[in-house]
C-alpha cells in the first residue's frame, strides 16, 4: 500500500520554491501583503455582522439611527442578561437545537443511503428517477406549501417538532450532494472489495462512507445551518410558543406596534455562535486529505 | 411499473386533498347538544400575547361578566398572521374565532365562507359604534368591530416653541401643514436643534390613505388615481425641501416612527391612534425621551371638514369560524357582543386602545389614564372624527393596493415622477385588474 | 444477500430484478420520506394550476385558463426577466468567487481557519439581519458605501436599493457575498477528492500552477462543480427571501422575481391556482436548464 498523505496542502497554485535569500524576503513580503489583502478582506465580510454586534448593545430606539451609529453611545451589556430573563430563549435554543441534530443525522444517514443507490448501482428507471429529485429542488417551497400543509394536518403532525424533521431530512438536496461525491470515487477500489467478498451494504459502509468525510462534513454544517436559521417552516408548523425555534421566538420580539430591536440583535449575534464554534472547531474535516493509496496495492 | 402506480397514487392523494375544500357554513364536530348549561370553552386567534394586551383584556373581561364562558387565546405571529391563518382555515384546524386584522383579509375570509353570519349580533349593538358597515357584505354582517383607530397628527410642542411655530389648531389643511413645516424646519435651524420639522413614515398609507379618505368620489376600485396628484406633489415637495427624511433615508435605514418622534428627531408626525398607548409606554422604559406632546385632528384637504375631520383606518374586529362547534355557536356570539359594548370598550380605553364603540364615558376612561395629553385638542381629535376604511371589501382590492404599493415606491424614491407613476399604476390596473 | 456476483456488468434480467430491489433498498428510507411529504404536494400543485383555488373552497377546475393570462401578464414578464437577470449574474460571480475563495483557502497556513469561517458568516448570519445592514450601507445620503464612493471623486453615486436602476445590481451584489462562503464549502470538501499523486505526476512532467490548474483541478472537481452549478442554478432562478426583506420587489417592479410573485399571487392575493401555473413555469425553466446542464455533464464524463 503507498503510503497515504494526510497532511500534505492540496492545491499549490501559486507557490514557488525557495532559492535563496532574496527570493524567501520578497517570498516573505509577498506573503505579509497576502495576509494584509486577506484581513482587509475578512474585515469587509464581516462589517455587517459587527454592526450587529454593536447593535446588540444598544437601546431600542438607537438601533435604526440616521447617521449611523457604529460604535454605541453607551454599552447596553444588561441586553445579553435580560434576553434570557425577559424571553424563553433556553426553550428556542434547547428546540434549535433538537431540530438542528436530528434532522442534519437523518439526512446525512437517508441521504447517503440513497445516493449510493443511485450512483452505484444500475437499476431500471434510476436516472428519470434522480431527476424526478432534483426537479422537487426546482419547485418553490411557497408554491406547495399549502397542500402541504394540508397533508401534514391530516398527519396530525402539525404542531409537533416531528413535522420539521420529517420535511427537512428527507430532503433531495444531500442525496444529490453525496451522489456527486460517489462518483469521485473510483469504480475499481468497489471493485476490488466486491472481490474480496464485501455486500454491497458492506461496501457502502467501510469504502464509501470513510472516504467522503468531507462531504459528509459539509452535508452535515449546511444541514445544520439551514435547519437552525430555518424561519418558514417553523413559522406555519410550530405554533405554541414551547415549540419556537429560535427564529421564530427573535420575530416575537416585534410586535404590531413596537419591536425591541436591540433584543433581537442580541439573540441574533447568539444564533451565530453555535455554527461559528463548530465551523472553526470541525475545520480538520472539511479540508482532512484522502487516502486513495487502495489502488495502488 | 412501479413508477406508474406510485404517480397515480400520488395523484389520487392530492384530488382528495383539494377536491374536499372547507366550503362554508355547517361542519360541526361533536355534539349536537342544545343546551350550554355547562361551562363553554371558546378559542380566539390573536398576536403577539406577551406585547398586545388587548385580547387578553377582553377575554378576561368577558369571563368576569360571564363565569360561565372561558376564551382561550392562541398564539399567532404578528406580522405574518394571515400567512398562518389561512393555512389553518385550509387545514380545518383553525381556532373558533379569530381576530379580522383588516378589510383586506377580511374579504378573503369571507369571500372563502371562512365567516359565520353575525347580523343578529350586529343587530343589537349600539348606535355609537363605528366600523361596523365595513364588515356588511350584500346586507349581511360578518364580524364585529372591537377597535377603529384613526390617524392623528402628532406634534412636539416643546420643539415647536423652540422654533416659534404655533401648534396644530384643529383647523390645518395640508397646506397650512407643508407651509407649517417650511416655517419649522427654519425655526429648529435658527434654534440650532438637529431635529426635522415633520416625519412621513415610509407606508404607502401616509398619502394614499388620506388621498382616498378626503377626496370627494375617491376610489381605488376605479382604476383612477389623478386625485392622488397632489397628495404626492406635496409630499415629494417637502422630502426635497429637506423638512422630513426622504422615503429613500426611511426605508434603507430602517427608520421606525417611535424612535423619529418619541426621540425628538421631528417635531410633528402624522401617525395612528395606536401610537399614543406606545409613547406612553416609552416613556416609562426610557426608550422614549419626556416631552410636552400632543395630538391634533389630521389635517384636511380643505376647510370644508374641519367640524367633522375626515381621516381612516380599518377597523379590527373579530369573526366565527363556521367550522365551530354547534354548541359553542351561542357562547361565541355573545362573545361578539360584547365586544361591541360599552363595558368592553372602557376597558380597552383603560390600555390605551381605540375601541370601535365611542361615548362619552369611553372619552372620560381613555383621557384619565397617566400620561395622555388632556388638552381639549386631543380630546377633541379623539371623539370627533369621520373615519372612512382604508380598504374597500372587495376582490380586487389586494390586487390594485400591490399596484398602489409598487407606484409608491417608484414615486417616493424619486424612480419616477409622480405623473409618470400615477400613469403607470392606472395602466396597471387596467390591464391586469380590472379586464380579468 | 449476496456477496460474490459482479453487479451489473452482464443484462440478464434476474440480474436487472436483483439490482432494481438493491437499488430500491438503498434509496428507500430517503424516499418515502420524499415521496410523502414533497412529492405529493407538488404533484398536487400541478393540478392546483389548473383550478381557481382559494386555499379554502373545493378547488373549480378552469383548464389552461391560468396560463393563457400569464402569457399578457405584464407582470408576470417583468418578474422573469428580473429572474433572468439576477440569475446570469449571480451565477458566475458566485461560482468564480467561491472556487477562488476555496482554492485560495486549501493550504495550511496560520489562521486559515478563521479565514474560512469569515467566508461563511454571511450564509449564516440571519437573513433580515443582512437586508438591513446591506440597506443602511447601501443607503444613498448616509451610508458608508456612497460616502466612500463621493469621497473618491464620484460625484453621484447610485441610488442602490433606492433607485429602479441600482437595486437589482445592490441585490445581485449581496446575494454573492452571502452564498459565497457555502460553495466554498463545496468547493473544498471537492478539492479533497483530488489525489495528489495526479499533482505530483503534473510537476514531473513540467506543468506549471496554471496548466496544473486547468488539466488536474479543473476536471476532478468536474462532479462538485456539476453538482454547485445545478444547485446555484435553482438557487438562482428562485431567489425569494434575501429580495423579499432587503426590497420587497421594488422601488417599483425593478427586483421583483418569479418566487416573490408566487409568494404575492398566493398569499396576499389568495390566487393559490394563477400562483400555482407561475410556480410551474419557474420550475419548467429550471428543469430545462438543468438537463442542459445534465447533457453537457454526461458528455463530458464519457
Amino acid at each position: 500500500m503507498a503510503s497515504s498523505t494526510l497532511t500534505t496542502p492540496i492545491a499549490e497554485i501559486g507557490s514557488a520554491p525557495v532559492h535563496g535569500g532574496n527570493r524567501s524576503t520578497r517570498k516573505r513580503i509577498a506573503r505579509a501583503f497576502g495576509y494584509a489583502g486577506l484581513v482587509i478582506a475578512a474585515a469587509a465580510v464581516l462589517l455587517p455582522f459587527f454592526w450587529m454586534v454593536m447593535s446588540s448593545l444598544k437601546t431600542n430606539n438607537d438601533v435604526f439611527t440616521v447617521p449611523i451609529q457604529w460604535i454605541p453611545k453607551t454599552f447596553v451589556w444588561s441586553n445579553y442578561v435580560d434576553i434570557w430573563q425577559k424571553s424563553d430563549m433556553s426553550t428556542w435554543l434547547k428546540n434549535t437545537m433538537i431540530l438542528s441534530v436530528a434532522v442534519t443525522f437523518l439526512q446525512l444517514l437517508t441521504g447517503s443511503f440513497a445516493a449510493y443507490g443511485f450512483s452505484k448501482v444500475r437499476f431500471p428507471g434510476r436516472d428519470v428517477l434522480f431527476l424526478a429529485y432534483i426537479g422537487t429542488i426546482a419547485v418553490p417551497w411557497q408554491a406547495y406549501m399549502i397542500p402541504q400543509f394540508i397533508l401534514m394536518s391530516k398527519l396530525h403532525l402539525v404542531n409537533t417538532l416531528w413535522s420539521i424533521v420529517a420535511l427537512q431530512a428527507f430532503g433531495a438536496f444531500g442525496v444529490f450532494l453525496m451522489k456527486q461525491f460517489y462518483e469521485t470515487v473510483p469504480e475499481a477500489l468497489s471493485e476490488a472489495a466486491r472481490i474480496d467478498g464485501l455486500s454491497e451494504y458492506g461496501i457502502y459502509r467501510r469504502i464509501m462512507l470513510p472516504l467522503s468525510v468531507p462531504a459528509l462534513a459539509s452535508l452535515a454544517l449546511l444541514t445544520f445551518t439551514k435547519t437552525w436559521n430555518d424561519y418558514l417552516g417553523p413559522l406555519i408548523y410550530l405554533r405554541s410558543p414551547n415549540l419556537w425555534t429560535i427564529q421564530l421566538g427573535l420575530k416575537s420580539f416585534v410586535g404590531q406596534y413596537n419591536a425591541e430591536y436591540a433584543l433581537i440583535m442580541t439573540g441574533s449575534v447568539l444564533s451565530v455562535l453555535p455554527i461559528a464554534i463548530i465551523f472553526m472547531l470541525g475545520q480538520r474535516y472539511f479540508v482532512e486529505g484522502i487516502a486513495t493509496s487502495g489502488l495502488k496495492g | 411499473m412501479k413508477r406508474s402506480i406510485a404517480t397515480g397514487l400520488g395523484i389520487a392523494a392530492a384530488l382528495s386533498m383539494t377536491l374536499t375544500g372547507c366550503g362554508g357554513g355547517s361542519g360541526g364536530t361533536g355534539s349536537d347538544s342544545a343546551a350550554s348549561a355547562g361551562p363553554v370553552t371558546i378559542s380566539l386567534a390573536g398576536w403577539s400575547l406577551a406585547t398586545t394586551p388587548e385580547f387578553k383584556t377582553l377575554a378576561d373581561a368577558f369571563h368576569a361578566a360571564n363565569p360561565n364562558i372561558t376564551v382561550e387565546l392562541k398564539e399567532y405571529d404578528a406580522a405574518n398572521y394571515d400567512t398562518q391563518m389561512v393555512a389553518d382555515l385550509a387545514a380545518h384546524s383553525a381556532p373558533d374565532m379569530y381576530v379580522q386584522k383588516n378589510l383586506m383579509n377580511f374579504f378573503t375570509y369571507q369571500d372563502g365562507g371562512q365567516l359565520m353570519d353575525v347580523s343578529d349580533v350586529a343587530k343589537k349593538l349600539g348606535k355609537g359604534i363605528s366600523g361596523l358597515n365595513a364588515y356588511k357584505v350584500d346586507g349581511a354582517t360578518y364580524a364585529i368591530p372591537y377597535r377603529q383607530d384613526s390617524w392623528y397628527l402628532y406634534y412636539n410642542k416643546d420643539l415647536f416653541d423652540a422654533a416659534g411655530v404655533g401648534y396644530p389648531d384643529g383647523t390645518w389643511t395640508w397646506d397650512d401643514y407643508a407651509k407649517n413645516a417650511g416655517l419649522l424646519a427654519a425655526g429648529l435651524k435658527a434654534a440650532g436643534s438637529r431635529a426635522q420639522a415633520t416625519y412621513q413614515h415610509g407606508w404607502q398609507s401616509l398619502v394614499q390613505g388620506f388621498a382616498n379618505a378626503q377626496s370627494p368620489k375617491a376610489d381605488i376600485l376605479k382604476g383612477d388615481f389623478e386625485y392622488m396628484k397632489p397628495f404626492y406633489k406635496r409630499a415629494i415637495a417637502m422630502q426635497t425641501a429637506g423638512d422630513q427624511p426622504t422615503y429613500g433615508t426611511v426605508t434603507t435605514n430602517s427608520l421606525t416612527y417611535q424612535a423619529q418622534f418619541g426621540k425628538q428627531k421631528s417635531a410633528m408626525m402624522p401617525m395612528g391612534s395606536w401610537y399614543v398607548a406606545t409613547l406612553i409606554a416609552q416613556e416609562a422604559t426610557k426608550d422614549a425621551d419626556t416631552f410636552n406632546w400632543g395630538f391634533a385632528p389630521i389635517p384636511q384637504l380643505d376647510s370644508s371638514t374641519i367640524t367633522k375631520p375626515v381621516t381612516f383606518a380599518d377597523p379590527t374586529g373579530i369573526g366565527i369560524n363556521p367550522a365551530i362547534d354547534k354548541s359553542k355557536v351561542t357562547a361565541a356570539k355573545a362573545f361578539l357582543a360584547f365586544i361591541g359594548g360599552e363595558d368592553a370598550s372602557t376597558k380597552l380605553a383603560v390600555i390605551g386602545i381605540t375601541p370601535a364603540y365611542s361615548s362619552d364615558a369611553v372619552t372620560t376612561v381613555y383621557f384619565g389614564v397617566k400620561g395622555v395629553p388632556s388638552d381639549d385638542l386631543s380630546r377633541s381629535a379623539f371623539a370627533t372624527h369621520d373615519t372612512k376604511p382604508e380598504n374597500p371589501v372587495s376582490k380586487d382590492t389586494a390586487a390594485i393596493q400591490h399596484i398602489l404599493l409598487d407606484m409608491h415606491s417608484s414615486i417616493m424614491s424619486g424612480s419616477k415622477s409622480v405623473d409618470a407613476g400615477i400613469a403607470e399604476a392606472e395602466a396597471r390596473v387596467k390591464s391586469e385588474v380590472l379586464n380579468k | 444477500m449476496a456477496t460474490t456476483t459482479v453487479v451489473a456488468r452482464r443484462p440478464g434480467s434476474r440480474l436487472k430484478w436483483r439490482n432494481t430491489l438493491l437499488g430500491w433498498s438503498f434509496i428507500l428510507p430517503n424516499f418515502i420520506g420524499f415521496a410523502v411529504l414533497t412529492l405529493v404536494p407538488v404533484i398536487a400543485l400541478f393540478y392546483i394550476a389548473s383550478t381557481d383555488w382559494n386555499a379554502f373552497g373545493t378547488a373549480r377546475l378552469v383548464g389552461l385558463d391560468n396560463f393563457t393570462r400569464l402569457l399578457s401578464d405584464h407582470s408576470f414578464r417583468i418578474a422573469l426577466w428580473n429572474t433572468v437577470y439576477y440569475t446570469a449574474f449571480h451565477i458566475p460571480l458566485t461560482l468564480g468567487l467561491s472556487l477562488a475563495l476555496a482554492l485560495l483557502l486549501n493550504r495550511k497556513m496560520r489562521g486559515v481557519a478563521f479565514f474560512r469561517t469569515a467566508a461563511f458568516f454571511p450564509y449564516v448570519t440571519s437573513i433580515v439581519a443582512i437586508a438591513v445592514v446591506w440597506n443602511m450601507l447601501f443607503s444613498p445620503e448616509f451610508g458608508p458605501i456612497n460616502q466612500f464612493l463621493t469621497s473618491i471623486g464620484i460625484s453621484h453615486p447610485p441610488g442602490w436599493t433606492t433607485s429602479s436602476t441600482w437595486a437589482m445590481p445592490a441585490v445581485i451584489i449581496v446575494g454573492t457575498w452571502r452564498e459565497m462562503g457555502y460553495y466554498m464549502l463545496l468547493f473544498l470538501a471537492g478539492l479533497q477528492t483530488i489525489p495528489p499523486e495526479l499533482y505530483e505526476a503534473a510537476r514531473v512532467d513540467g506543468a506549471n500552477p496554471w496548466q496544473r490548474f486547468l488539466n488536474v483541478t479543473i476536471p476532478c472537481l468536474r462532479p462538485t462543480t456539476f453538482f454547485i452549478t445545478v444547485m446555484l442554478t435553482i438557487g438562482s432562478f428562485n431567489v425569494f427571501d434575501l429580495i423579499l426583506v432587503m426590497t420587497n420587489g421594488g422601488p417599483g417592479q425593478s427586483t421583483l422575481v418569479l418566487s416573490q410573485y408566487i409568494y404575492q399571487k398566493g398569499f396576499v392575493e389568495n390566487k393559490f391556482g394563477y400562483a400555482s401555473a407561475v410556480a410551474i413555469v419557474l420550475f419548467l425553466i429550471c428543469i430545462a436548464v438543468t438537463v442542459v446542464q445534465f447533457v453537457i455533464n454526461k458528455r463530458r464524463e464519457n
